[in-house]
């Protein structure tokens, strides 16, 4: 790794000595047993600024703010406030010191309404009339509507985010964290984030770090940019005077040039791209390996999913594109066996399949990546080898009892076919990175040579490296014949792998489209539910 | 005896018998909400009736031993706490242990020590106790009972109304978002215990010096679980849950009247019928979508 930019750290010389920073962060150090989360970062962000701190999953962000929140207590290194030098032990001391955060998974407690949620954490009395009042006033001031009265459980991941920034606008900060702000949201949604936040940086002279691993976003909604990459401060910069591929390059710490790498990275124009074998949309005529009619599930009597229909053929790879909650998570708890639909059926290879009978589906060869890899992906306190044959256990045991050797035998073949790093097959699976625990459940599902393969939310959590690894998989299944259903929200990641893309939005199939026709515009409308 | 006579008698006792419930059951529902199934109710109930005569025997008054009993169920409610959620050790090991340990210490110091029978006063309001069939039940009781009238307002207050209700209810459901927020979610939990101690202890008090006006060897039998039970049944809400309470309270009732009405059943299939219909009733009744979704989750800052 090669630190080009010699000193990181402020002295970019654009704010000049008239103030003091609003926040300055020096020398912050952070580890974690023998991993290091951040070697000696350093951060400065002025008021009036949104900074864009960009990073790898793993990189040290995360980390960092936690620190900032007083949530993570640092090994070393100083943080000054407006040019005071202040110890953060809470994030109640937080608050207090103006500095707030919007968390990546919302902190919102769903069952309670907005005005609770908004005025938790305060002290004194509860007062509804006033707290109501307030949250109207601070919505009205930055153009969040929202009724202060609605519990949040019913609010779209849009509205959320407007209660989770009126509840931190509220407190009048001098200093507004946002980490993956607009991993959930719509393009609208994000569009509408970003005016607040310039609103806010602009007309309130506050100071704005927005984490994100969007190249996009960053070029787009930032003024200056950090790079942090395996804990340290790999570049630093005024965001006009850099371009995405620098910010790229100094993100992953090499040129990124393959394809699946700048999706990963969410670089990719959204355009059409061709002429790999199973990008093409496959054959008329040809039986679909997964057929899916008319599923419906409901709970509360609220569709998750709504008579969705689906074929996939062997050999290609069937992108399924949606914002989050539109009913994906159900299709692979359905998928996975794990939630019986009301109605429609499921047929494998022409064969209907009961999903309410446990291992049905698998048996039926439809093998399953699922969303949730700590869930239900992984046991993660077994060891490598148990994980690895656990759904075929036929191979490795008598009548009675489990041959070890056996285990060991065909778990040391999938962890070389699969390239799986681990210093001992006995080890715990939790002890793997993120990339190489994701391996072990394709390695299993692979194992067992499924006609459908369904890879939900695959490189979720991933770094770059890993995701490219699944990106090759992946293709490589489906042109050994598998049929594979891609579940994403990830726009690039559908375009770049599928042959066709189908949207998926309220639960429906919204659309469904040849890559080679989708553009961003169409599948757009999709997603917001209007045809195209 | 009359018809009326006998719903009245009936209902009397059922009501007697609710009493217990009714106050171990706000401070039930208190912890439930914040997150804790707290199966030590039993224990705070039966340490609460231990107490309560232990109290009256050593002060010479029954209202001392009262206070004595709510103490105990306070202290069972602190050693939970802190265990629970301080130590991290799993809620329902910490219970089952003090359940059993209550037990078996309340029944031991009963034969060892000698104690006197004390009973707290009653109160006879004074023409209302003359409506006919309910004029018994509600206004002949024995003073802590009308310590309900406070209790089970001031219990919805704090949960619905009050800033800590705010923030307990925040740490019932989920824990991650409170702590971001800046609330110490294990403390609110073990106040939470605090206060369902004091309430369990009241309810045991009750029934050793309100009720029986003695202690016997696990004289709560169980009713502990009873409330845990009413709790389910009135899905977390506070209004259904004494409905629960009444209905158990009730049917207890029954179960003791019927051999005195002439209606012959078997014994011992009557002893079991309050805790069939509390089964009963969960299966019917329970809305799991209303519990609290951190229930019987223990919290740990870091581990999410």
């Amino acid at each position: 790794m090669t630190d080009r930019d010699g000193l990181p750290g402020d002295g970019l010389g654009h704010h000049g000595g008239a103030r003091a920073p609003a926040l300055a962060l020096r020398g912050i150090c952070k580890s974690y047993g023998p991993v290091v989360a951040c070697d000696a970062v350093d951060l400065t962000v002025h008021r009036g600024e949104i900074h864009g701190l960009l990073g790898e999953n793993g990189a040290g962000k995360s980390t960092l703010m936690k620190i900032l929140l007083g949530l993570v207590r640092r090994d070393g290194g100083t943080i000054d406030h407006d040019g005071t030098p202040v110890e953060v032990g809470g994030p109640q001391e937080a608050i207090a010191l103006g500095i707030g955060m919007v968390h990546q998974h919302f902190s919102l407690v769903e069952p309670l309404t907005v005005w609770e949620n908004v005025t938790l954490g305060d002290t004194g009395k509860v007062d509804r009339a006033r707290a109501c009042e307030q949250v109207r006033e601070v919505g009205a001031r930055y153009g969040l509507p929202i009724d202060p009265l609605a519990p949040v459980s019913r609010l779209s991941a849009g509205e959320r985010q407007r209660v989770e920034l009126i509840k931190c606008l509220r407190r009048d900060p001098s200093v507004l964290v946002l980490d993956e702000p607009t991993s959930v949201l719509t393009q609208a949604e994000s569009a509408e984030l970003f005016g607040v936040l310039r609103e806010v940086v602009a007309g309130e002279d506050r100071a704005v770090i927005l984490i994100s691993h969007k190249l996009a976003e960053i070029t787009t909604a930032t003024d200056r940019v950090t790079v942090l990459r395996r804990g340290r401060v790999a570049f630093h910069s005024v965001t006009a005077e850099t371009s995405a591929q620098e910010l790229a390059r100094q993100m992953v710490g090499r040129d990124v040039s393959l394809r699946a790498e700048a999706a990963a990275l969410g670089m990719l124009p959204v355009e059409r791209r061709g002429g790999r074998k199973q990008e093409e949309a496959p054959e008329p005529g040809v039986e679909p390996a997964l057929r899916l009619s008319g599923i419906t599930v409901r709970s509360d009597g609220v569709p998750l999913l709504d008579d969705f229909s689906l074929e996939v053929a062997p050999g290609e790879i069937l992108g399924l594109y949606g914002v989050e909650g539109n009913g994906q998570a159900t299709l692979g708890d359905v998928l996975s066996g794990l939630v019986e639909p009301a109605a429609g059926t499921i047929e494998i290879g022409g064969t209907p399949v009961d999903p309410a009978r446990p291992g049905a589906l698998h048996r039926a060869g439809l093998g399953i990546i699922p969303e949730d890899r700590h869930a239900s992906g992984v046991v993660l306190d077994m060891s490598v080898a148990d994980n690895l044959v656990m759904k075929s256990l036929e191979g490795v045991s008598g009548r009675l009892l489990i041959d070890r050797r056996k285990t060991h035998e065909l778990a040391r073949r999938l962890a070389t076919e699969f390239n799986i790093i681990t210093s001992s097959l006995d080890n715990p699976v939790r002890s793997l990175s993120g990339g190489n625990q994701q391996r072990v459940v394709l390695a299993r599902e692979m194992s067992a040579n499924p006609s459908v393969l369904v890879a939900a939310q695959p490189t979720h959590g991933l770094d770059v490296g890993a995701i490219e690894d699944m990106y090759l998989r992946l293709r490589k299944a489906a042109s050994s014949g598998v049929a594979v259903l891609l579940i994403s929200t990830e726009l690039e990641e559908v375009m770049a792998l599928s042959s066709r893309i189908a949207v998926i939005s309220g639960g429906r199939v919204a659309g469904l489209l040849p890559t080679a026709e989708a553009t961003a515009e169409r599948l757009g409308m999709l997603v917001g539910g209007v045809a195209a | 005896m009359s018809a009326a006579d006998n719903i009245s008698t009936i209902l009397a006792s059922g009501a007697r018998l609710t009493v217990p419930l009714a106050f171990a059951a706000c401070g039930e529902y208190l912890a439930e909400r914040a997150g804790t199934v707290n199966i030590s109710v039993e224990a705070m109930m039966l340490g609460g009736a231990f107490g309560a005569v232990a109290g009256a025997s050593v002060t010479g008054s029954a209202s001392s031993g009262l206070v004595v009993g709510m103490l105990v169920g306070l202290f069972i409610g602190f050693v939970h706490g802190n265990l629970s959620h301080r130590a991290a050790v799993n809620t329902f090991v910490v219970g089952l242990v003090l359940n059993t340990l209550v037990l078996g210490l309340t029944s031991y110091l009963i034969v060892t020590g000698t104690f006197t029978g004390h009973q707290v006063w009653q109160v006879s309001v004074p023409v209302l106790r003359d409506i006919p069939i309910v004029g018994q039940v509600l206004f002949v009781e024995r003073w802590p009972v009308y310590l309900l009238i406070g209790v089970i307002p001031l219990t919805w207050w704090l949960v619905e109304r009050s800033r800590w209700g705010l923030e307990l209810r925040a740490v019932g459901e989920d824990p991650q978002a409170a702590d971001v927020t800046g609330i110490d979610v294990n403390a609110r939990r073990r106040q939470a215990l605090l206060w369902c101690g004091l309430l369990a202890g009241l309810g045991g008090a009750y029934l050793a010096v309100g009720e029986v006006g003695s202690f016997s060897q696990n004289m709560t039998a169980g009713r502990g679980f009873i409330v845990i039970a009413a709790v389910i049944f009135g899905a977390w809400r506070l209004g259904r849950t004494l409905l629960g309470c009444a209905l158990f309270g009730l049917a207890d009732a029954m179960r003791l009247a019927l051999p005195a009405l002439g209606v012959s059943l078997n014994s011992q299939l009557l002893i079991v019928a309050p805790y069939l219909l509390a089964l009963v009733a969960m299966l019917l009744f329970a809305a799991k979508d209303r519990e609290p979704r951190a229930l019987g989750k223990a919290f740990q800052r870091g581990t999410a």
